[in-house]
C-alpha cells in the first residue's frame, strides 16, 4: 500500500459530523468527506468539508445514490472530491466498523484509493466536555493490501489530525449550546427540499 | 408514525412552551398520543407540572399518567433519581400494579441491571403472557445489548401472536435493512402494504428495498411502487419521484444488449423529472442546477 498517509480534517468538517451524530443520538448516522490530496504533499489528504447524509435506513441504496451524485457534482465544481466516509453506530458500546460502512467505503475506495473511513468513538465523545484533548473523536480506518479496512493505530502508520488544534474546545461549546439542533442532513432535504444539506448558516 | 401536520403541531407547541406561552400539558398529551421520543422536553415540562402542587392536583387522576410519562423520559435522559421518585409515588398509589411493575423493569434496564430486568419481565409475562409492552421491552433489551439475532427471534415470535402491530413490523423491517437482509425486509413491507394499502410510507420503503436488491424484475416492481407512492401522496414525495428516475436509469443499464426495453409507461420518467424540476425551481432553486446534472447523469 502507499506510504503512511496523514489525514488532516478541517474543524468545519469535523464539528459538522459530530453535531449530526449528537442530533440523532438514537440511530446510526453517516456522512461523506470531501477534500483532496494536498497539492504540495501527496502524503497528506485534506478533508476540507463534510456532508451529513442520513439518520434512518442507512443501508438503502436510492437515497445514497442520489446523495453521492449531487454531492460530487456540487463539490466537483470547487475542485474537491469524495475522499472518505463517516459513520456513527447506533449503540454507545458498539465500537465495530459494521458491514454497511465497509461496503460504502469500498465503493468510495474504487474512485479514491486513499479513502478514509472514520468511525465515531463514543467513549471519547462522552469525555469531551471534561478533557481538553486535541485528538479527534473518531477512529481512522484505511484499506490495506488484503482489501480489508484496518484501524490506523497509534503505533505509527497513517493518522488523522484536526487542522485547528482548538477544535474540541469549540465543539464543547457547541454541545453546551445545543448547536446540533440546526444541523440539516440529506434525509431532512429529501423530506423537505427547502432544507439545505450544505448547512450554510450553521456556523455563522 | 407521525404525519407532517402532526409534527409541526408538536413543534409549534414546543416553541410556545419554551417561550413561556404555556401549553405544557397539551404538549405532553400530544407527545403521548403520537408516541414520539422527545425525552428532554417531556422531562422538563412534566417536572414543571409535577413539582407545582396546584397544577398537579388540577390534573386529577391524569397525574398518574404524567408520573409514568416523566419516569420514562427521565430514564431516557439518564436522570435516574427522578425516575426512581416517580416510580415510588406510583408504587404507593398502585401497589401490586403490573403497569408499575413494567416501569420497575425499565428502571432495572436503565441502571444496567439487565439480568434482573430480564427476570422481572419474565415473571411479569408469566402472569400476563399477552402484555405487548413487555414483549417489546425484551426485544429492545436484546437490541440494546447488541444481540440482534435474539432481537429478531423475539420480534418474530411477537409478530406471530400480534400480527396487527404495524410498528413492530416496521421495526423488524428496519432491523433487517440494517443487516442488509433485504429479502426479509421486503417481506415485512409486503405484510404492511397488505394490511394498510393506503399508507404511502410502506410503498416507498418497499420500493427502496427492491431497488437495493437490484435485478431487473425487482426494479420493475420498485418502479410500480414508487409510482403508487406518488399517487398516494398527490405527487409531493421527492423520494418517490427520484426513485422513478433511478429505476429507469438502472433498468436501462441492465437491459443493455438484451433488447428488453421497458415499454410500460415511457413518459413516467420524464414526468417525474419535470415534477422534480418544478419543485426545486419553486422551493430550492439554489439546488436546481445539481438536480438537473443528476437527472442528466441518469440520462432522463
Amino acid at each position: 500500500m502507499a506510504a503512511e498517509l496523514k489525514y488532516e480534517i478541517s474543524q468545519h468538517a469535523y464539528i459538522k459530523l459530530v453535531l449530526h451524530a449528537l442530533k440523532h443520538n438514537t440511530t446510526a448516522v453517516n456522512g461523506i468527506l470531501l477534500g483532496r490530496v494536498n497539492p504540495q504533499n501527496e502524503n497528506v489528504v485534506e478533508i476540507i468539508d463534510s456532508v451529513p447524509l442520513f439518520h434512518s435506513n442507512i443501508a438503502l441504496l436510492p437515497p445514497l445514490e442520489i446523495a453521492l451524485i449531487m454531492v460530487e457534482e456540487h463539490y466537483g465544481s470547487q475542485g474537491l472530491g469524495i475522499v472518505g466516509y463517516f459513520h456513527a453506530n447506533e449503540r454507545f458500546d458498539d465500537a465495530e466498523l459494521g458491514i454497511v460502512a465497509k461496503n460504502i467505503g469500498d465503493h468510495i475506495f474504487r474512485y479514491f484509493p486513499q479513502a478514509a473511513l472514520l468511525l465515531l468513538d463514543n467513549k471519547k465523545l462522552e469525555a469531551v466536555p471534561k478533557g481538553k484533548g486535541q485528538s479527534p473523536l473518531m477512529q481512522l480506518y484505511i484499506r490495506d493490501t488484503s482489501k480489508n479496512w484496518k484501524l490506523a493505530g497509534p503505533d505509527g502508520g497513517s493518522r488523522l489530525v484536526i487542522k485547528e488544534p482548538a477544535a474540541n474546545v469549540v465543539l464543547s461549546d457547541y454541545i453546551s449550546s445545543e448547536k446540533w439542533q440546526g444541523i440539516v442532513d440529506f434525509d431532512d432535504h429529501l423530506d423537505d427540499i427547502k432544507k439545505d444539506w450544505l448547512n450554510p448558516e450553521l456556523f455563522k | 408514525m407521525v404525519s407532517k401536520t402532526e409534527e409541526s403541531q408538536l413543534n409549534r407547541l414546543e416553541n410556545q412552551v419554551d417561550n413561556g406561552g404555556g401549553g405544557a400539558w397539551e404538549y405532553l398529551c400530544l407527545a403521548r398520543k403520537l408516541k414520539v421520543r422527545r425525552p428532554e422536553k417531556a422531562l422538563k415540562y412534566g417536572l414543571s407540572i409535577l413539582n407545582d402542587s396546584k397544577k398537579r392536583y388540577a390534573l386529577g387522576p391524569e397525574q398518574w399518567t404524567l408520573y409514568e410519562q416523566v419516569a420514562i423520559a427521565a430514564m431516557d435522559c439518564q436522570c435516574l433519581d427522578v425516575a426512581k421518585d416517580c416510580i415510588k409515588v406510583l408504587q404507593k398509589k398502585f401497589p401490586e400494579s403490573k403497569r408499575v411493575g413494567r416501569l420497575e423493569g425499565m428502571l432495572l434496564e436503565a441502571t444496567g441491571s439487565r439480568a434482573e430486568a430480564e427476570k422481572a419481565y419474565s415473571s411479569l409475562l408469566e402472569d400476563n403472557p399477552l402484555d405487548q409492552v413487555i414483549h417489546k421491552r425484551r426485544v429492545a433489551m436484546a437490541k440494546a445489548q447488541g444481540n440482534i439475532s435474539a432481537a429478531i427471534e423475539w420480534l418474530n415470535k411477537y409478530l406471530e401472536i400480534f400480527m396487527a402491530d404495524h410498528d413492530a413490523w416496521r421495526e423488524l423491517a428496519e432491523i433487517y435493512v440494517s443487516l442488509q437482509m433485504y429479502k426479509q425486509a421486503a417481506f415485512c413491507y409486503e405484510e404492511l402494504i397488505l394490511s394498510q394499502p393506503t399508507v404511502p410510507l410502506y410503498h416507498l420503503a418497499y420500493a427502496d428495498v427492491l431497488y437495493t436488491l437490484g435485478e431487473l424484475e425487482n426494479l420493475q416492481i420498485a418502479k410500480k411502487y414508487y409510482a403508487s407512492t406518488i399517487d398516494l401522496t398527490g405527487g409531493k414525495n421527492t423520494r418517490a419521484l427520484l426513485g422513478i428516475c433511478l429505476c429507469t436509469s438502472a433498468m436501462r443499464q441492465l437491459s443493455k444488449g438484451r433488447n428488453k426495453e421497458d415499454k410500460e409507461s415511457p413518459e413516467l420518467q420524464s414526468l417525474a423529472a419535470k415534477a422534480l424540476e418544478k419543485d426545486y425551481e419553486q422551493i430550492a432553486d439554489d439546488k436546481l442546477g445539481l438536480l438537473t446534472c443528476a437527472l442528466r447523469s441518469l440520462k432522463i
